[in-house]
Protein backbone atom coordinates (compact mmCIF):
# COMPACT_ATOMS: atom_id res chain seq x y z
CA UNK A 1 0.00 0.00 0.00
CA UNK A 2 3.23 2.25 -0.25
CA UNK A 3 2.04 5.43 -2.17
CA UNK A 4 -0.81 5.57 -1.23
CA UNK A 5 -2.66 8.07 1.24
CA UNK A 6 -3.67 7.26 4.87
CA UNK A 7 -7.04 4.97 4.34
CA UNK A 8 -10.10 7.11 5.39
CA UNK A 9 -13.33 6.01 6.96
CA UNK A 10 -15.89 8.15 7.84
CA UNK A 11 -16.49 8.14 11.20
CA UNK A 12 -15.98 10.35 14.38
CA UNK A 13 -12.91 9.15 16.28
CA UNK A 14 -9.48 9.65 15.57
CA UNK A 15 -7.30 6.17 15.17
CA UNK A 16 -4.28 5.90 15.94
CA UNK A 17 -2.87 4.22 12.83
CA UNK A 18 1.06 4.70 12.41
CA UNK A 19 4.00 5.15 15.09
CA UNK A 20 7.56 6.48 14.31
CA UNK A 21 10.58 7.48 16.25
CA UNK A 22 14.12 8.71 16.14
CA UNK A 23 16.92 9.50 18.59
CA UNK A 24 20.07 11.22 17.70
CA UNK A 25 22.87 8.61 17.44
CA UNK A 26 25.31 10.24 20.36
CA UNK A 27 25.10 8.61 23.78
CA UNK A 28 25.66 10.20 27.23
CA UNK A 29 25.77 8.01 30.09
CA UNK A 30 26.00 8.84 33.66
CA UNK A 31 29.89 8.04 33.77
CA UNK A 32 29.92 10.64 30.94
CA UNK A 33 28.26 13.41 32.73
CA UNK A 34 30.37 12.29 35.77
CA UNK A 35 33.90 13.25 34.15
CA UNK A 36 32.30 17.11 33.80
CA UNK A 37 29.95 17.75 36.87
CA UNK A 38 29.68 16.62 40.50
CA UNK A 39 27.52 13.80 40.34
CA UNK A 40 27.65 9.70 39.52
CA UNK A 41 25.96 6.74 38.28
CA UNK A 42 24.68 5.53 41.63
CA UNK A 43 23.53 9.71 42.88
CA UNK A 44 21.74 9.65 38.93
CA UNK A 45 19.97 6.50 39.06
CA UNK A 46 18.61 6.72 42.77
CA UNK A 47 17.06 9.79 41.90
CA UNK A 48 15.84 9.45 38.09
CA UNK A 49 16.27 5.69 37.16
CA UNK A 50 17.56 7.54 34.19
CA UNK A 51 20.78 5.60 32.66
CA UNK A 52 21.96 7.14 29.15
CA UNK A 53 20.24 10.16 27.06
CA UNK A 54 20.69 11.28 23.77
CA UNK A 55 21.96 14.34 22.52
CA UNK A 56 21.95 16.00 19.21
CA UNK A 57 25.03 17.12 17.10
CA UNK A 58 25.39 20.97 16.64
CA UNK A 59 23.87 21.26 13.26
CA UNK A 60 20.64 18.89 13.99
CA UNK A 61 17.95 20.98 14.99
CA UNK A 62 14.65 20.04 16.35
CA UNK A 63 13.16 19.55 12.65
CA UNK A 64 15.79 17.53 11.77
CA UNK A 65 14.89 15.13 14.44
CA UNK A 66 11.36 15.85 13.46
CA UNK A 67 11.01 15.09 10.15
CA UNK A 68 12.94 11.25 10.66
CA UNK A 69 10.25 10.48 13.01
CA UNK A 70 7.53 11.85 11.16
CA UNK A 71 8.94 9.74 7.77
CA UNK A 72 9.00 6.54 10.49
CA UNK A 73 5.31 7.16 11.16
CA UNK A 74 4.24 7.76 7.78
CA UNK A 75 5.65 4.33 6.66
CA UNK A 76 4.06 2.67 9.77
CA UNK A 77 0.80 3.82 8.08
CA UNK A 78 2.02 2.42 4.97
CA UNK A 79 1.10 6.47 3.72
CA UNK A 80 3.14 9.37 1.93
CA UNK A 81 0.28 12.05 2.96
CA UNK A 82 -1.55 13.33 5.46
CA UNK A 83 -3.61 16.52 5.77
CA UNK A 84 -2.60 18.24 8.18
CA UNK A 85 1.08 18.20 10.68
CA UNK A 86 0.60 19.45 14.27
CA UNK A 87 4.12 19.04 16.44
CA UNK A 88 4.76 19.48 19.89
CA UNK A 89 7.74 21.13 21.16
CA UNK A 90 9.57 23.69 23.58
CA UNK A 91 12.62 24.07 21.23
CA UNK A 92 11.02 25.07 18.42
CA UNK A 93 13.56 25.25 15.75
CA UNK A 94 13.94 29.15 15.66
CA UNK A 95 10.80 31.71 18.11
CA UNK A 96 9.62 32.25 14.53
CA UNK A 97 8.29 30.89 12.61
CA UNK A 98 6.48 27.89 13.88
CA UNK A 99 8.75 24.56 12.86
CA UNK A 100 5.88 22.10 11.89
CA UNK A 101 5.77 23.56 8.26
CA UNK A 102 9.38 23.06 7.34
CA UNK A 103 9.22 20.03 8.93
CA UNK A 104 5.80 19.23 6.26
CA UNK A 105 7.68 20.65 3.51
CA UNK A 106 10.69 18.15 4.34
CA UNK A 107 8.47 15.48 4.44
CA UNK A 108 6.79 16.37 0.80
CA UNK A 109 3.58 17.06 2.55
CA UNK A 110 3.00 20.19 0.59
CA UNK A 111 1.02 22.92 1.57
CA UNK A 112 -1.03 21.19 4.21
CA UNK A 113 -2.52 23.03 7.53
CA UNK A 114 1.08 22.88 9.66
CA UNK A 115 1.76 24.30 13.12
CA UNK A 116 3.14 24.31 16.65
CA UNK A 117 1.82 23.55 19.50
CA UNK A 118 3.41 24.36 23.43
CA UNK A 119 2.73 22.64 26.49
CA UNK A 120 6.32 21.72 27.37
CA UNK A 121 6.10 17.74 28.51
CA UNK A 122 2.99 17.44 28.23
CA UNK A 123 3.14 19.04 24.22
CA UNK A 124 2.16 15.04 22.88
CA UNK A 125 -1.13 14.87 24.50
CA UNK A 126 -2.09 18.17 23.84
CA UNK A 127 -1.07 17.65 19.62
CA UNK A 128 -2.81 14.60 19.90
CA UNK A 129 -6.07 16.14 20.93
CA UNK A 130 -5.43 18.69 18.81
CA UNK A 131 -5.03 16.16 16.00
CA UNK A 132 -7.95 13.97 17.26
CA UNK A 133 -10.35 17.65 16.97
CA UNK A 134 -9.06 18.58 13.77
CA UNK A 135 -10.70 14.85 12.61
CA UNK A 136 -13.71 15.63 14.43
CA UNK A 137 -14.57 18.91 12.80
CA UNK A 138 -13.62 17.39 8.63
CA UNK A 139 -10.64 20.20 8.75
CA UNK A 140 -8.61 16.98 8.10
CA UNK A 141 -9.09 12.99 7.61
CA UNK A 142 -5.75 12.31 8.42
CA UNK A 143 -3.13 13.99 10.76
CA UNK A 144 0.60 13.64 11.50
CA UNK A 145 0.92 13.92 15.23
CA UNK A 146 5.08 14.55 16.11
CA UNK A 147 6.90 15.19 19.30
CA UNK A 148 10.01 16.41 19.31
CA UNK A 149 12.03 18.33 21.37
CA UNK A 150 16.03 19.55 21.99
CA UNK A 151 16.80 19.86 25.22
CA UNK A 152 20.03 19.62 25.24
CA UNK A 153 19.86 23.67 23.83
CA UNK A 154 18.22 24.76 26.82
CA UNK A 155 20.06 23.25 29.42
CA UNK A 156 22.57 25.32 31.77
CA UNK A 157 25.73 23.19 31.30
CA UNK A 158 26.54 23.87 35.20
CA UNK A 159 23.28 21.95 36.22
CA UNK A 160 23.75 18.87 37.08
CA UNK A 161 19.85 17.95 38.31
CA UNK A 162 18.18 18.94 34.53
CA UNK A 163 21.33 17.59 32.59
CA UNK A 164 21.26 14.36 34.36
CA UNK A 165 17.49 14.30 33.50
CA UNK A 166 16.69 15.05 29.95
CA UNK A 167 17.42 13.87 26.78
CA UNK A 168 16.55 14.71 22.88
CA UNK A 169 14.53 12.44 20.62
CA UNK A 170 11.02 12.92 18.35
CA UNK A 171 8.07 10.71 18.05
CA UNK A 172 5.07 10.83 15.69
CA UNK A 173 1.95 9.06 15.24
CA UNK A 174 -0.52 9.20 12.45
CA UNK A 175 -4.32 9.64 13.02
CA UNK A 176 -7.15 9.06 10.49
CA UNK A 177 -10.72 9.51 10.49
CA UNK A 178 -12.54 6.30 12.03
CA UNK A 179 -14.82 4.24 14.28
CA UNK A 180 -14.68 4.77 17.89
CA UNK A 181 -14.89 0.61 18.12
CA UNK A 182 -11.73 -0.02 16.11
CA UNK A 183 -8.49 -0.78 17.71
CA UNK A 184 -6.18 2.74 17.89
CA UNK A 185 -9.35 4.94 18.53
CA UNK A 186 -8.89 7.66 20.67
CA UNK A 187 -10.77 7.99 23.87
CA UNK A 188 -11.80 11.80 25.42
CA UNK A 189 -8.83 13.19 25.97
CA UNK A 190 -8.88 14.62 29.49
CA UNK A 191 -6.51 17.87 29.08
CA UNK A 192 -6.04 20.66 31.88
CA UNK A 193 -3.74 23.31 33.11
CA UNK A 194 -2.61 25.76 36.29
CA UNK A 195 -1.07 28.89 35.41
CA UNK A 196 -0.29 29.69 38.93
CA UNK A 197 2.45 27.30 38.94
CA UNK A 198 4.04 28.71 35.82
CA UNK A 199 7.17 29.85 37.54
CA UNK A 200 7.53 25.91 38.41
CA UNK A 201 9.19 24.93 35.01
CA UNK A 202 10.60 27.54 32.79
CA UNK A 203 12.78 29.17 30.40
CA UNK A 204 12.72 32.71 32.07
CA UNK A 205 14.16 35.20 29.46
CA UNK A 206 14.03 35.05 25.84
CA UNK A 207 10.44 35.87 25.47
CA UNK A 208 7.93 39.04 25.48
CA UNK A 209 8.37 39.57 29.08
CA UNK A 210 12.43 39.24 29.16
CA UNK A 211 13.64 39.73 25.98
CA UNK A 212 17.46 38.60 25.24
CA UNK A 213 18.32 41.61 23.34
CA UNK A 214 20.13 44.00 24.47
CA UNK A 215 18.35 46.91 23.24
CA UNK A 216 15.53 48.94 24.88
CA UNK A 217 11.85 47.89 23.86
CA UNK A 218 10.43 50.19 21.06
CA UNK A 219 7.79 52.58 21.71
CA UNK A 220 9.09 53.68 25.11
CA UNK A 221 11.79 56.59 24.26
CA UNK A 222 14.28 53.77 25.76
CA UNK A 223 15.68 52.66 22.40
CA UNK A 224 14.77 51.38 18.98
CA UNK A 225 17.85 53.50 17.34
CA UNK A 226 20.70 51.48 16.19
CA UNK A 227 23.30 51.26 18.55
CA UNK A 228 21.28 52.44 21.42
CA UNK A 229 21.83 50.02 24.24
CA UNK A 230 19.30 49.65 27.89
CA UNK A 231 20.66 50.57 30.15
CA UNK A 232 19.85 47.27 32.04
CA UNK A 233 20.59 49.11 36.17
CA UNK A 234 19.16 46.98 38.88
CA UNK A 235 17.50 44.10 36.14
CA UNK A 236 18.26 40.41 36.72
CA UNK A 237 20.71 38.50 34.74
CA UNK A 238 18.62 37.04 31.80
CA UNK A 239 18.75 33.32 31.85
CA UNK A 240 18.40 31.43 28.88
CA UNK A 241 17.91 28.00 30.42
CA UNK A 242 15.66 25.87 31.62
CA UNK A 243 14.68 25.34 35.23
CA UNK A 244 13.16 23.41 37.15
CA UNK A 245 11.47 23.53 40.85
CA UNK A 246 11.93 19.73 41.44
CA UNK A 247 9.98 18.94 44.45
CA UNK A 248 7.37 21.06 44.04
CA UNK A 249 7.26 19.39 40.25
CA UNK A 250 7.22 15.99 41.31
CA UNK A 251 4.20 16.32 43.96
CA UNK A 252 2.51 18.05 41.18
CA UNK A 253 3.41 15.76 38.30
CA UNK A 254 2.19 12.24 40.62
CA UNK A 255 -0.98 14.18 41.66
CA UNK A 256 -1.98 15.40 38.22
CA UNK A 257 -1.20 12.50 36.16
CA UNK A 258 -2.90 9.88 38.49
CA UNK A 259 -5.75 11.89 38.57
CA UNK A 260 -6.34 12.28 34.22
CA UNK A 261 -5.16 9.13 34.14
CA UNK A 262 -8.33 8.07 36.51
CA UNK A 263 -10.75 10.22 34.56
CA UNK A 264 -9.74 9.35 31.19
CA UNK A 265 -10.20 5.44 32.78
CA UNK A 266 -13.62 6.35 33.20
CA UNK A 267 -14.44 8.14 30.47
CA UNK A 268 -13.55 4.83 28.56
CA UNK A 269 -15.61 2.80 30.90
CA UNK A 270 -12.81 1.17 32.48
CA UNK A 271 -12.25 0.25 36.05
CA UNK A 272 -8.31 0.48 37.51
CA UNK A 273 -8.96 -3.23 37.21
CA UNK A 274 -8.83 -2.88 32.93
CA UNK A 275 -5.96 -0.93 32.53
CA UNK A 276 -3.47 -2.70 30.87
CA UNK A 277 -0.69 -0.39 30.46
CA UNK A 278 -0.45 3.23 31.57
CA UNK A 279 2.54 5.04 29.57
CA UNK A 280 3.21 7.41 31.15
CA UNK A 281 5.49 10.64 30.45
CA UNK A 282 9.11 9.58 30.81
CA UNK A 283 9.77 12.28 33.66
CA UNK A 284 11.03 10.00 36.75
CA UNK A 285 11.18 6.70 37.48
CA UNK A 286 10.40 7.91 41.19
CA UNK A 287 7.40 9.84 39.73
CA UNK A 288 6.40 6.73 37.38
CA UNK A 289 6.03 4.57 40.33
CA UNK A 290 4.57 6.78 42.81
CA UNK A 291 1.47 7.37 40.09
CA UNK A 292 1.17 3.73 39.70
CA UNK A 293 0.80 3.46 43.41
CA UNK A 294 -1.86 6.64 43.64
CA UNK A 295 -4.15 5.06 41.25
CA UNK A 296 -3.37 1.42 42.58
CA UNK A 297 -2.36 0.13 39.73
CA UNK A 298 0.54 -2.43 39.37
CA UNK A 299 3.53 -0.77 38.61
CA UNK A 300 4.07 -3.14 35.96
CA UNK A 301 1.78 -2.28 33.73
CA UNK A 302 3.44 1.16 33.49
CA UNK A 303 6.39 0.28 30.59
CA UNK A 304 10.00 2.49 31.69
CA UNK A 305 11.92 3.42 28.58
CA UNK A 306 13.93 6.58 30.49
CA UNK A 307 16.82 4.62 31.62
CA UNK A 308 18.04 4.11 28.15
CA UNK A 309 16.70 7.61 26.87
CA UNK A 310 16.25 9.95 29.56
CA UNK A 311 13.18 12.49 29.76
CA UNK A 312 12.65 13.50 25.88
CA UNK A 313 10.07 16.03 26.74
CA UNK A 314 7.42 15.97 23.85
CA UNK A 315 8.76 12.62 22.27
CA UNK A 316 8.63 10.57 25.47
CA UNK A 317 4.96 9.21 25.14
CA UNK A 318 5.55 7.53 21.05
CA UNK A 319 9.01 6.89 22.71
CA UNK A 320 8.10 4.67 25.45
CA UNK A 321 5.18 2.85 23.49
CA UNK A 322 7.29 2.36 20.66
CA UNK A 323 9.59 1.10 22.68
CA UNK A 324 6.86 -0.83 24.64
CA UNK A 325 5.35 -2.23 21.54
CA UNK A 326 8.82 -3.31 19.97
CA UNK A 327 10.03 -5.56 23.56
CA UNK A 328 6.32 -7.32 23.76
CA UNK A 329 5.45 -5.29 26.73
CA UNK A 330 2.18 -3.41 24.52
CA UNK A 331 0.55 -5.66 22.42
CA UNK A 332 -2.50 -5.50 20.23
CA UNK A 333 -6.21 -4.93 22.14
CA UNK A 334 -3.77 -3.79 25.69
CA UNK A 335 -6.10 -1.35 27.13
CA UNK A 336 -3.59 1.75 27.31
CA UNK A 337 -3.54 5.00 28.73
CA UNK A 338 -1.38 8.13 27.81
CA UNK A 339 -0.35 10.46 30.53
CA UNK A 340 2.13 13.45 30.75
CA UNK A 341 2.60 16.44 32.90
CA UNK A 342 4.73 19.59 32.31
CA UNK A 343 5.41 23.23 32.50
CA UNK A 344 2.48 25.45 32.32
CA UNK A 345 1.69 23.92 34.92
CA UNK A 346 -0.32 21.27 32.43
CA UNK A 347 -1.15 17.79 32.19
CA UNK A 348 -3.37 15.47 30.29
CA UNK A 349 -4.82 11.61 29.64
CA UNK A 350 -6.30 9.26 26.96
CA UNK A 351 -7.33 5.91 26.79
CA UNK A 352 -7.05 4.01 23.69
CA UNK A 353 -6.96 0.52 22.96
CA UNK A 354 -3.67 -0.78 21.16
CA UNK A 355 -3.90 -1.22 17.66
CA UNK A 356 -2.34 -3.49 15.57
CA UNK A 357 1.01 -1.62 14.18
CA UNK A 358 4.60 -2.07 12.98
CA UNK A 359 6.49 0.90 14.91
CA UNK A 360 9.13 2.00 12.52
CA UNK B 1 4.17 5.01 71.14
CA UNK B 2 0.98 6.33 69.53
CA UNK B 3 -0.57 4.46 66.77
CA UNK B 4 0.58 7.50 64.77
CA UNK B 5 3.96 6.71 65.27
CA UNK B 6 3.58 3.00 64.49
CA UNK B 7 2.08 3.93 61.44
CA UNK B 8 4.31 6.37 60.13
CA UNK B 9 7.05 4.09 60.44
CA UNK B 10 5.21 1.23 58.79
CA UNK B 11 4.91 3.49 56.03
CA UNK B 12 8.47 4.28 56.40
CA UNK B 13 9.66 0.64 56.38
CA UNK B 14 7.14 -0.36 53.71
CA UNK B 15 8.47 2.02 50.89
CA UNK B 16 11.64 3.56 51.73
CA UNK B 17 13.71 0.72 52.45
CA UNK B 18 14.06 1.27 55.99
CA UNK B 19 14.48 -1.09 58.30
CA UNK B 20 11.90 -0.79 61.96
CA UNK B 21 14.89 -1.58 64.44
CA UNK B 22 16.77 1.30 62.24
CA UNK B 23 14.23 3.54 63.60
CA UNK B 24 14.01 5.54 66.89
CA UNK B 25 11.90 8.58 68.21
CA UNK B 26 14.53 10.69 68.15
CA UNK B 27 15.72 10.20 64.78
CA UNK B 28 15.03 12.53 61.49
CA UNK B 29 14.21 12.04 58.10
CA UNK B 30 17.71 12.93 57.42
CA UNK B 31 19.23 10.57 59.18
CA UNK B 32 17.13 7.69 57.89
CA UNK B 33 18.52 9.08 54.57
CA UNK B 34 15.57 10.33 52.99
CA UNK B 35 16.10 12.74 50.32
CA UNK B 36 14.18 15.52 49.56
CA UNK B 37 11.89 13.67 46.51
CA UNK B 38 11.74 10.47 49.15
CA UNK B 39 10.22 13.44 51.87
CA UNK B 40 7.19 14.21 49.06
CA UNK B 41 6.74 10.67 47.98
CA UNK B 42 6.37 10.00 52.22
CA UNK B 43 4.01 12.98 51.98
CA UNK B 44 2.02 11.71 49.36
CA UNK B 45 1.94 7.90 51.30
CA UNK B 46 0.86 9.95 54.71
CA UNK B 47 -1.60 11.51 52.70
CA UNK B 48 -3.46 8.24 51.50
CA UNK B 49 -2.31 6.26 54.88
CA UNK B 50 -4.16 8.65 57.18
CA UNK B 51 -7.01 10.55 54.51
CA UNK B 52 -5.72 13.75 55.69
CA UNK B 53 -4.18 16.83 53.19
CA UNK B 54 -0.61 17.97 53.38
CA UNK B 55 1.36 20.47 52.17
CA UNK B 56 4.59 20.41 50.96
CA UNK B 57 5.97 21.81 54.19
CA UNK B 58 4.32 19.58 56.76
CA UNK B 59 6.99 17.18 57.07
CA UNK B 60 10.81 18.51 57.09
CA UNK B 61 14.75 16.79 56.62
CA UNK B 62 15.35 17.56 60.28
CA UNK B 63 11.80 16.57 61.60
CA UNK B 64 12.18 13.40 64.81
CA UNK B 65 9.43 10.83 63.86
CA UNK B 66 7.96 12.00 67.48
CA UNK B 67 7.34 15.82 65.60
CA UNK B 68 6.25 14.20 62.23
CA UNK B 69 3.61 11.83 64.39
CA UNK B 70 2.57 15.04 65.90
CA UNK B 71 1.91 16.83 62.68
CA UNK B 72 0.10 13.47 61.19
CA UNK B 73 -1.67 13.69 65.22
CA UNK B 74 -2.91 17.63 64.90
CA UNK B 75 -3.86 16.89 61.26
CA UNK B 76 -6.54 14.18 62.13
CA UNK B 77 -7.67 16.14 64.69
CA UNK B 78 -8.54 18.80 62.10
CA UNK B 79 -10.14 16.81 59.95
CA UNK B 80 -12.58 15.43 62.64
Amino acid sequence: MSGAAVRRVSGTAAVLCGLGTWLPPHAVTNDDLARELDTSDAWIRSRTGIGTRFIAAPSTATSDLAVEAGRRALKSAEADSVDAVVLATTTPDHPCPATAPLVAAQLGLGTVPAFDVGAVCTGFLYALATGAGLIATGTAGSVLVIGADTYSRILDPADRSTRAIFGDGAGAVVLRSGGADEPGALGPPVLGSDGTGSDLITVRSGGSREPLHTTGPIGTGDGGDAGDTNDAGDAPQPDPYFRMAGKAVFRNAVERMADASLTAARRAGWEVADIDRLVAHQANLRILHAVADRMRLPRHRCPVHLDQVGNTAAASIPLALSHAAATGRLTPGHRTLLTAFGGGLTWGACALRWPALTPM
Amino acid sequence: MSSTYDRLVGLLTKGFGVEADEVAPENTFEDLELDSLALVELTLAAQEEFGIPLTDDDLHAKNTMTEAAGVLDAKQVTVR
